[in-house]
């Protein structure tokens, strides 16, 4: 016996179902990878390489020490990392933060053409920037210097902090500056003491996205550095150049290079998607 | 600010100026000395014969770089192959992204687990992202997508090793990295959207496809053109998950134009040969973005 009621209900259900099924699996395809690859890193060699894939194990922290201990590559690798990414945010931020206020703020002549600069900046071909940096860096002994890596990792990572910034200062009340001028504050005591203070989360999220971008890039790295300034992405390849593939170490130097954007992502995810899709939703 | 007089109001004015020039000055001159300037030396590179492995030979070419490209079949096998790469992977993005959103806007449980494991893939380095792909999901037999191929009654494919899945893969890993942010946008605009003429579709006897087409495609239609733009900018930059998946190989399989010129200028050695290819790129960069531009304004 079937109700008109029941029919519908039926049907809700149903596609109840169905959005359950798709949420799982869209879930899966896209978690699921980055879950193996975790998992692996925690597999005995013996269960790496078994028919079926082993779900269950007992792990080890094995390939961790290898991949840390057995050569200094990595551990040096990851140093370097830090401190070119380290470097590239912290100078990123000193520059576009006052240039984002400004663009988002202030009046001036040339204005919307700079503006559009440090936006078009970063369509430049990679591949098309480092053939003529890698000639000069070479023709100037800057090869394998780290200040030859965190400036070129700046030409990305400027230009979008700039307009990152610009979004978040465009948010804030203009009532901000015109209390301040009323009472005699100088532009950049304004700018330091009224409005920095308030715009700290959208530096934090530019701050986010500038250490994720020099921390993962390659292409520069693998060009410009050499075997003292080498940093991680580069250094993982270690373990897959020869014919016999390393799954343990690889995996647990991936996990390394991951940890820290998959934490960050864990808190500020809401944050980071909002940044992210920013501009595509504004413009 | 009104009862200010003029004089110092226009004082005031300059004062803002000066301020704003000295605050964007630093980023502006940076941005000219690693964009621009490099740019511009690129172009000159490229008449030059600049050869690393035989310098003596090394000098003005004038158009000679560019004569050759005209004739080098790996070249334009390079641009086919971007072409490809470029058109499949974007279509496919803003498809599957488009058909993601559609299925899960308006709310639903577990939101939270949704956007962190969708926001990883986009933030992880694409050299982990090619070497993982290249070891534990494509490879034979022990790689987790051949195991399921072979599970569901496919069998074993040359994931890497044969032309075309070679290409097939990094089109694969491209989407599944990238999907992420289309399916992020589409859904921030379709939440955005206001609710009132898509209940006034509902109430007509419109189906869900013509619902799709004719009430809710109009009104995303600018987060779609933006999502093509800005994942078109990106696919053309591709390089760090291709090599580390394939190399640009088998053979040149997956040599897009990065690949070929990244290739020529630091395997070879040849960098006049390199800038020239760079230079193209460059080129084709700023045209497609120029159509884009024009197609934006025209809408």
């Amino acid at each position: 016996m079937s109700t008109p009621g029941s029919t519908i209900a039926a049907g809700k259900r149903a596609a109840a179902v169905v959005k359950t099924a798709l949420f799982l699996t869209t879930i899966l395809i896209w978690a699921f990878p980055v879950i193996w690859v975790i998992m692996t890193s925690f597999k005995a060699r013996t269960d790496i390489f078994t028919l079926p894939p082993k779900i269950f194990f007992s792990p080890t922290v094995e390939h961790y020490v290898e991949a840390f201990l057995r050569s200094s590559d990595i551990t040096r690798g990851i140093g370097n990392s830090l401190l070119v990414a380290g470097l590239t945010t912290l100078l990123t931020l000193l520059i576009a933060v006052p240039a984002g206020y400004a663009f988002a703020r202030v009046t001036f002549r040339f204005r919307n053409q700079m503006s559009f600069f440090a936006l078009i900046s970063q369509m430049a071909p990679p591949i098309g920037l480092i053939i003529p940096y890698f000639f000069i860096l070479s023709r100037t002994n800057m090869l394998n210097t780290y200040t030859g890596l965190i400036a070129i990792h700046m030409s990305l990572t400027v230009p979008f902090s700039i307009w990152l910034m610009i979004t978040y200062f465009q948010d804030l009340p203009t009532s901000l500056e015109e209390s301040a001028a009323i009472d005699g504050a100088s532009p950049f005591t304004t700018f330091f003491r009224v409005v920095l203070p308030t715009v700290w989360g959208g530096v934090g999220v530019t701050a986010i996205f500038a250490f994720i971008e020099s921390w993962n890039e390659f292409l520069y790295a693998v060009v410009l550095t050499g075997s003292r300034t080498k940093t991680v992405p580069v250094a993982i390849f270690s373990f897959l150049t020869t014919e016999e593939s390393l799954w343990g170490p690889f995996t647990a130097t991936g996990v390394s290079i991951m940890a820290p954007v998959i934490l960050v992502a864990l808190f500020a995810q809401r944050q980071m998607i909002k940044g992210m899709t920013l501009g595509a939703t504004k413009g | 600010m009104d009862n200010m007089a003029p004089s110092k109001k226009a004082g005031f004015q300059k004062e803002r100026e000066r301020f704003g020039y000295a605050m964007v000055s630093p980023s502006m001159v940076f941005l000219i000395a690693v964009t621009t300037l490099p740019l511009v030396s690129l172009l000159a590179m490229s008449f030059f014969r600049i050869d690393l492995t035989s310098p003596m030979d090394n000098g003005w070419a004038g158009v000679e770089n560019y004569t050759e490209i005209i004739k080098d079949h790996r070249f334009w096998h390079s641009m086919r192959l971007t072409a490809v790469y470029t058109t499949v992977t974007v279509v496919l993005q803003v498809m599957i992204g488009l058909a993601l959103a559609m299925a899960f806007f308006r709310g639903f449980r577990g939101q939270g687990a949704m956007r962190v494991s969708v926001l990883l893939p986009m933030i992880l380095a694409p050299v982990v992202v090619g070497l993982s792909w290249r070891t534990l999901i494509l490879t034979p037999e022990y790689g987790i997508l051949d195991y399921l191929s072979i599970l569901m009654g496919f069998g074993s494919k040359p994931w890497l090793v044969h032309p075309s899945w070679a290409l097939v893969s990094v089109i694969l890993i491209h989407t599944w990295q990238w999907t992420p942010f289309a399916f992020l946008v589409f859904l921030a605009s379709l939440n955005a959207m206001p609710l009132e003429p898509l209940e006034a579709a509902l109430l007509d006897t419109r189906n869900s496809w013509q619902r799709f087409r004719f009430v809710i495609l109009p009104m995303i239609r600018p987060a779609v053109y933006i999502v093509i733009i800005i994942r078109t900018m990106v696919a053309l930059r591709a390089f760090a998950a291709i090599f580390s998946a394939t190399g640009g190989g088998p053979g040149t399989a997956t040599e897009i134009l990065n690949l070929y010129a990244y290739r020529v200028s630091f395997n070879s050695l040849n960098l006049g040969y390199g800038a020239a290819l760079g230079t193209l790129l460059l080129l084709l960069t700023v045209g497609i973005s120029m159509v884009f531009f024009r197609m934006r304004k025209a809408n």
